[in-house]
C-alpha cells in the first residue's frame, strides 16, 4: 500500500518536473503556454493528493484557466503581419551570460538544499523520501535560472509562474496544508495571476510601441529574420 | 525590542466606535477610489470632501489609542487566525500615510487638468485608493498572512500607478519594476514558508516567542530581507527607482517615494527585530551598504541633469541614513539610551523624509509644468517668476539637508547622538558627508534658478491649490521637527 502511494507521488513529481522543464526551455511560445496550463493542472492534482481540494479548485481556476488563458490570449490577439508577436523566441543568449546564470542556479540550489536539510532531517538519509519536495526544490532552482537567463519577457513571466508554483509546493510540502498555509498559497496564486496579467498586457503594449519583447538593454526582435 | 512594535497582548478591548473607524480606514479609500473612477473629479473640493471622513476615522483611532493603549483585533475565519493591532508606531505611520495621501489626492485634480493626460487616467483613483488601504493594512497587520497580502496588493497598485503615464520609457521602467517586485515577493514568501514550516505559526507574537537563532532562521531572514530590500530600493538594489520616477506622473512619484518604499522598510525592521534580535553581522552589512548609499545617492544627484532624477537619487541617499541606523536598533549590546535615541531618530527621519519628499516632488512637478521642461537648465530665471514653487522646494530641501528647525534636523541629531554614544565614527562621517552632498545638489538647483540673464519664457500658470498643498507638506515637515514631542510621545506610548 505504502509502495503504491509512493509511486503515485513519485510519478506526479516526475511529471511536474518534466512539464516545468518543457515550459521553461521551449522556444516555441505557444507550446510553452500550453505546457504551462498542463503544469498548472498537474499542480492542482498535487494539491488534491496533498488533501487540499479547495486549493486544487483555486489552482485550476487561477493557475491554469486565468493565467494560462491570459498568456495564450495575448499571444494570439496581437495584430497580424507587421507587429505580430513571435510565436518563437529567436533571441541568442551569449555564453558568458549562460555561465553566470548557471553558477547562480547552482549557488541557489545549494542554499535551498541546505535549508531543506535542516527542516526535514530524513531527507538527509534518503533524497527520495519526499519526491514532491525534491521536485519543488529543483523547479524553484530552474525557474530562478530561467527567469534570469531569458530575455524574452513572456518567457520571463512564464518562468516567474513556474517559480511561484515551485515555492507554493515547497511551502505545502514543508509546512503541511493547514488552513493558514492554504490561505497563504491562495493569496500567492492570486498575486501571481494579477502580476502575470499586468505583465502580459504591458508586454503587448511594449510590442505595439517599440517592437521589442525585451527590456531596453537586451533586445529581442519580434519579427523573424526574413 | 518587540514591545516597540506593539506585539504584545492588549489590556482593553477597542470601543465599538473604533471598530467602525477601523472599517472606515481600511475600506473607505477603496470605495472612494472606485467612485473616483466613475465620476473623475476635476475640481479640488469633492476630493477634499472625500478625504475628510477617512482622516476623521484615522483621528478617532489615534485618540482611542491614546486613551486605552494598544488596540488589538483578532478574528478566526475558517481556521485561519487574522490579527490586527494599533500600536503607537502604527498610529503615527497611519496618520502620516493618510495626511500625505490626502495632500497628494487634493493636488491631483489640478495636475491632471494642466497636463491633459491620456485615457488611462480613470485608473488613477482606484489604484490610489487601493494603495492607501494596503498601506494602512501594513501598519496595522500583526500576522504574516495579512502582511503578505497587503504588501503584494500595495506593490501591484504601485506598479499600476507608475505605468499610467503610458510613455514607452515608463512602460520599460514599469516592466522592470514589475519583474523585480514579483521575484522579490516570491523571495519573501519563501522566507515565510521556511518560518512557518519550522515554527508552525504565522502570528508575529507567537513567532517571536518560538523563534530561535539557528541557520534556518538566518536563511529565512536573508530571503525576507532580500525581497524587501529589492522593494524598498535599498542600495545596491536601487537601479529600478530612478527610471520609474523619471517617467511617472508627479502625484504618483510623490506617493511612491514618500510611502510605498517606507512600507517595505518598516516590514524589514519589524521582521528582523523578531528573527534576528541582537545579531551582529546582518544589520552591520545593511549599515555599510547604507554608508555607500549616502555617498552614491548624493553623488548621482549632484551630477543629475533632470530635476526628477535628482530627487529620485536623493531618495537613495536619504534611505542610506535609515540603513545606517540598523545596527543601532537591532545590534547586540546596545545600551538602552543609544537604542532609544536611534529608534526615535529612525522613525522621525522616515516620517520627515516622507513629508519632505512628497513636497519636493510636488514643487518639482509644478516647476516642470510651468517651464514645460524637466531639465535643470530650464530652471533659469524661475526665481523671479515662480518664487513660491522654488521656496517650497527649498523648504523641503532644508528637511533633507537636516538644518534646524526641520524634522530632518531633529532626526539626524538623535541619530548622531546615538552614534557618538556607541562610538560608530564611520557612520558619523557618512552622516556628515551626506549632509554636505545634499547641500551641494540642492544649491546646484538654486544656482540654475537664480540665473538672471536667462531669456524670458512664457510660463504656464498653475491651477489653484497646487502650490498651497505642497507648501502645507513642507511646513508639516518643519512642524514635525519643532513639535517632535507629539510623535515621540506616540512612539514611546508602546511601552506604557
Amino acid at each position: 500500500m505504502i509502495a503504491s502511494i509512493d509511486t503515485v507521488e513519485s510519478g506526479l513529481a516526475v511529471c511536474l518536473l518534466m512539464t516545468a522543464i518543457g515550459c521553461l526551455f521551449d522556444r516555441h511560445l505557444l507550446r510553452a503556454c500550453w505546457l504551462l496550463v498542463l503544469f498548472a493542472l498537474l499542480m492542482s492534482t498535487a494539491w488534491w493528493y496533498l488533501n487540499a481540494p479547495w486549493l486544487a479548485l483555486v489552482e485550476v481556476i487561477l493557475g491554469s484557466a486565468l493565467t494560462g488563458g491570459g498568456f495564450i490570449y495575448v499571444l494570439r490577439t496581437l495584430p497580424s503581419q507587421r507587429l505580430w508577436m513571435p510565436r518563437y523566441d529567436r533571441t541568442r543568449v551569449e555564453w558568458p551570460h549562460r555561465l553566470t546564470k548557471g553558477l547562480l542556479i547552482i549557488a541557489w540550489s545549494i542554499m535551498l538544499g541546505v535549508a531543506t536539510q535542516f527542516l526535514l532531517p530524513d531527507m538527509a538519509l534518503s533524497l527520495t523520501a519526499h519526491p514532491l519536495i525534491l521536485s519543488s526544490v529543483v523547479i524553484v532552482s530552474l525557474g530562478m535560472g530561467a527567469f534570469a537567463l531569458h530575455h524574452h519577457l513572456m518567457r520571463r513571466l512564464m518562468a516567474f509562474n513556474v517559480l511561484g508554483s515551485g515555492v507554493f509546493l515547497m511551502l505545502a510540502g514543508m509546512a503541511g496544508t493547514s488552513p493558514s498555509a492554504q490561505a497563504l498559497i491562495t493569496v500567492g496564486l492570486l498575486i501571481a495571476w494579477l502580476g502575470s496579467l499586468l505583465g502580459v498586457l504591458l508586454l503587448r503594449q511594449l510590442v505595439h510601441q517599440e517592437g521589442s519583447a525585451a527590456l531596453n538593454d537586451e533586445y529581442a526582435p519580434v519579427r523573424p529574420p526574413s | 525590542m518587540i514591545w516597540r512594535f506593539g506585539l504584545y497582548d492588549n489590556t482593553f478591548d477597542p470601543l465599538w466606535m473604533t471598530d467602525w473607524a477601523l472599517a472606515a480606514v481600511l475600506l473607505l479609500p477603496m470605495v472612494f477610489g472606485a467612485l473616483g473612477a466613475v465620476f473623475r473629479p476635476s475640481r479640488l473640493l469633492p476630493v477634499a470632501l472625500a478625504c475628510l471622513p477617512i482622516l476623521l476615522a484615522g483621528g478617532v483611532m489615534v485618540l482611542d489609542y491614546q486613551q486605552v493603549g494598544l488596540l488589538r483585533w483578532q478574528w478566526e475565519v475558517a481556521g485561519i487566525e487574522l490579527t490586527l493591532r494599533l500600536s503607537g508606531l502604527s498610529a503615527l505611520m497611519l496618520l502620516i500615510t493618510q495626511w500625505t495621501a490626502a495632500a497628494v489626492a487634493v493636488y491631483t485634480p489640478g495636475y491632471l487638468r494642466l497636463t491633459l493626460p491620456n485615457a488611462s487616467v480613470r485608473w488613477l483613483w482606484p489604484l490610489m485608493g487601493l494603495l492607501v488601504s494596503a498601506l494602512s493594512l501594513i501598519w496595522l497587520a500583526a500576522d504574516l498572512l495579512i502582511l503578505y497580502a497587503a504588501l503584494e496588493s500595495m506593490g501591484l497598485a504601485a506598479v499600476g500607478m507608475l505605468l499610467l503615464s503610458g510613455k514607452s520609457a515608463a512602460l520599460q521602467a514599469g516592466m522592470r519594476y514589475l519583474l523585480l517586485a514579483l521575484v522579490g515577493s516570491l523571495a519573501f514568501l519563501l522566507g515565510v514558508a521556511l518560518l512557518m514550516s519550522q515554527w508552525g505559526t504565522l502570528d508575529l507574537i507567537a513567532l517571536e516567542a518560538r523563534v530561535e537563532p539557528e541557520p534556518l532562521t538566518w536563511v529565512a531572514a536573508a530571503l525576507i530581507g532580500a525581497g524587501l530590500a529589492l522593494k524598498a530600493a535599498l542600495f545596491p538594489l536601487h537601479g529600478w527607482l530612478t527610471p520609474v520616477h523619471e517617467n511617472a506622473w508627479t502625484p504618483v512619484s510623490a506617493l511612491h517615494a514618500a510611502l510605498v518604499i517606507k512600507a517595505s522598510l518598516y516590514i524589514l525592521m519589524m521582521l528582523w527585530g523578531i528573527l534576528l534580535p541582537e545579531t551582529l553581522f546582518a544589520p552591520r552589512l545593511v549599515a555599510w551598504l547604507g554608508m555607500l548609499a549616502i555617498v552614491w545617492g548624493g553623488l548621482v544627484a549632484w551630477r543629475a541633469d533632470s530635476l526628477k532624477t535628482l530627487i529620485a537619487s536623493s531618495t537613495v541617499g536619504q534611505l542610506g541614513y535609515l540603513m545606517v541606523a540598523f545596527p543601532l536598533v537591532l545590534g547586540p549590546n546596545i545600551a538602552p539610551l543609544p537604542l532609544s535615541l536611534a529608534w526615535d531618530g529612525f522613525w522621525l527621519h522616515l516620517m520627515g523624509h516622507a513629508l519632505a519628499k512628497a513636497a519636493m516632488f510636488m514643487a518639482a512637478g509644478n516647476l516642470i509644468i510651468a517651464t514645460g521642461e524637466s531639465s535643470l537648465k530650464a530652471l533659469a530665471g524661475t526665481s523671479r517668476r515662480l518664487p513660491l514653487s522654488l521656496l517650497i522646494f527649498g523648504m523641503a530641501a532644508v528637511t533633507l539637508m537636516g538644518l534646524p528647525p526641520s524634522a530632518g534636523f531633529t532626526a539626524k541629531w538623535l541619530l548622531l547622538q546615538s552614534m557618538v554614544l556607541t562610538q560608530q565614527w564611520l557612520a558619523v562621517a557618512a552622516l556628515l558627508a551626506g549632509t554636505l552632498l545634499t547641500a551641494a545638489y540642492v544649491f546646484r538647483v538654486f544656482r540654475y534658478s537664480f540665473d538672471e540673464t536667462a531669456p524670458r519664457h512664457d510660463y504656464q500658470p498653475l491651477a489653484p491649490g497646487m502650490d498651497a498643498v505642497a507648501l502645507c507638506l513642507a511646513v508639516a515637515a518643519f512642524a514635525l521637527g519643532l513639535l517632535a514631542h507629539f510623535p515621540l510621545g506616540l512612539l514611546h506610548g508602546g511601552g506604557a
